[in-house]
């Protein structure tokens, strides 16, 4: 009896929480207009495509799905050398100013992101680089929290196989690319999957180091074509939230594990 | 001494990070700090001027700020509640080994990396007059609303989206707290008779608090910062009832401008989240203290 209560509520809360979800790829599919008169209309009577066909034909939203990916390709990879090289030269160089430098990425933690939003975007517009990759990327390639995660990790990780290559002669650099590196694979996946999450969400810094329709990544696309003056197309615009949200769909499902550790490796330590 | 050759490596290592927290770390830090004294339109940067405590004045004395610090408070107080309880009520049920327990933490996890955005344009069209709430309304029988452009109902239907969108990731957090309090503690306890209230009041609840604290903490800075909802649904409407602070920061600094004052405005949320932050912190150790 008591199981059969907790399967309900399970099923009550999954219900809420995949319906809205469910709706948007109704929508997306409708061939019969959006208007609802009641729940009968939740699901599409006269499934289609063409939304989806529109959608990818009409260019811009194209545009934006190629931006998002570039952007979050670049700023993965950054993280994941720089994040570990940082954090490797942290952890394993014991220098005088190496406790200083660590106090400024915890620094970086607590600082909120709207404090630096009106200076970043005067700079880059001084810079002439609004509108630009280097805007997107440049301030994101190495962020506090991972190299945060990988020093963590690094605390875990004797350096004897570094001293052993050492000695047989390997200079730092190939001790770290390939010694350091490989080694670090099980954060590098929390790190790279986590990265990619949050920069292919991200809307707050796009949204005001871009100015141009042909710059904007996949959140800011959306959003401003919904605040657009003109009608909203809503069938083609769940169509593209649907598309949007695939990649990432597919990262979760296959790296949940990853995801899941990333969130509570920050969580743990306090 | 002079740099060995390890300090020089340790050096180079750290060289990325350096140059990332002097570019966009320290510098914006302390511009934002100038400019919050400072008069600055970037379309008339000669006219930039001093101008001491005068944005902070200004801002003291803004009618529309303090609606948008209200409106935040509000927005925090009336989601964060929910959030956690119903994000603890759910890691119960999870960590009670129920069948098909893996594919329920997933659906449940599932909104959490969707973007906000998305999730607040289907929440739109959900809130919408001909949207997917009226339909099930009018299906019980009950009139609808144009709920987004109701002010008394605006920002509580932006608070519920929120709670459906952040549960599953408070969720996943309290599930790892349960799964870190040690087993032989429920048994010894079942043991001595204690019922399962009592557990979840002696071993459960102490046992989760610093997870506890950690949620309410980060949520809170979190609800704060509102912002993508409000862009994508009502941009501070009807009647600057859905305007929060992190909206009017933007409002005024990329839209009217005012980047001077909208560094004073940033500058007033870094300390309003700073406080807060530590108030928690203190209530924590103050309470744990007193439950000892």
């Amino acid at each position: 009896m008591k199981r059969i209560l907790i399967i309900l509520a399970l099923v009550f809360f999954v219900l809420t929480t995949l319906i809205p979800l469910v709706w948007m790829v109704s929508l997306s599919v409708r061939g019969e207009g959006t208007v609802l008169r009641g729940v009968s209309d939740l699901l599409p009577r006269q499934p289609t495509l063409d939304h989806y066909r529109e959608v990818w034909a009409g260019g811009a939203f194209a545009r934006f799905f190629l931006n998002s990916s570039i952007v979050a390709t670049l700023v993965v990879a950054g993280n994941l050398v720089f994040a570990s090289m940082v954090a490797y030269g942290l952890a394993r160089f014991r220098t005088r100013g190496s406790k200083l430098v660590m106090g400024t990425v915890l620094g970086m933690l607590m600082i909120p992101k709207q404090v630096t939003m009106v200076p970043l975007y005067v700079l880059m517009a001084r810079l002439g680089l609004i509108d630009s990759y280097w805007a997107l990327t440049l301030p994101f390639l190495v962020d506090a929290l991972n190299i945060f995660l990988v020093y963590q990790f690094l605390q875990t990780v004797p350096p004897d196989l570094e001293d052993a290559a050492r000695i047989d002669g390997a200079g730092e650099a190939v001790v770290f690319f390939r010694i350091v590196m490989p080694l670090l694979a099980p954060v590098l996946a929390v790190v790279g999957i986590n990265t990619f999450l949050l920069n292919w969400n991200s809307f707050l810094y796009p949204f005001i180091l871009t100015a141009s329709e042909h710059m904007r990544t996949l959140p800011v696309g959306l959003a401003l074509y919904a605040q657009g003056q003109y009608s909203i197309d809503w069938g083609s615009l769940m169509a593209g939230s649907v598309l949007s949200v695939i990649p990432v769909l597919v990262v979760f499902f296959l790296f949940q594990r990853q995801i899941v550790s990333g969130l509570t490796a920050g969580a743990v330590k306090g | 001494m002079a740099p060995s050759s390890q300090e020089r490596a340790g050096f180079i290592f750290t060289i990325p990070w350096l140059v990332t927290f002097a570019a966009f770390g320290l510098f914006p830090v302390l511009f934002s700090l100038g400019l919050s004294f400072s008069r600055f339109n970037p379309a008339r940067p000669g006219a930039t001027h001093w101008v001491g405590l005068a944005n902070y004045a200004e801002l003291a004395a803004d009618g529309t700020f303090w609606q948008s610090v209200g409106n935040t408070a509000f927005f925090a107080m009336g989601t964060i509640p929910f959030t956690t309880g119903i994000a603890l009520a759910l890691a119960l049920l999870l960590h009670s080994r129920p069948p098909a327990g893996g594919f329920f933490r997933t659906a449940l996890f599932v909104p959490t990396v969707i973007s906000l955005v998305v999730v607040s344009l289907i929440f739109r069209y959900v809130y919408a007059p001909i949207g997917m709430l009226n339909a099930f309304l009018g299906w019980l029988g009950i009139g609808g609303k144009a709920w987004l452009q109701d002010p008394n109902f605006a920002l509580p239907a932006i608070m519920a989206m929120d709670v459906w969108a952040a549960v599953g990731y408070y969720m996943i957090l309290m599930l790892a707290g349960l799964k870190a309090i040690p087993r032989e503690i429920y048994d010894s306890a079942e043991v001595d008779g204690a019922g399962w209230w009592a557990r979840l009041w002696h071993i459960t609840l102490p046992g989760l608090r610093p997870m506890l604290l950690f949620v309410v903490v980060i949520n809170t800075i979190r609800s704060l910062q509102v912002f993508v909802e409000i862009v994508v649904m009502t941009q501070g409407g009807p009647l600057n009832r859905t305007l929060t602070v992190v909206y009017y920061l933007y409002e005024t600094a990329f839209y009217k401008l005012r980047m001077g004052y909208g560094s004073a405005i940033a500058y007033a949320l870094f300390a309003i989240l700073f406080v807060v932050t530590l108030v928690q912190l203190r209530a924590f150790r103050f309470s744990r203290a007193v439950g000892e």
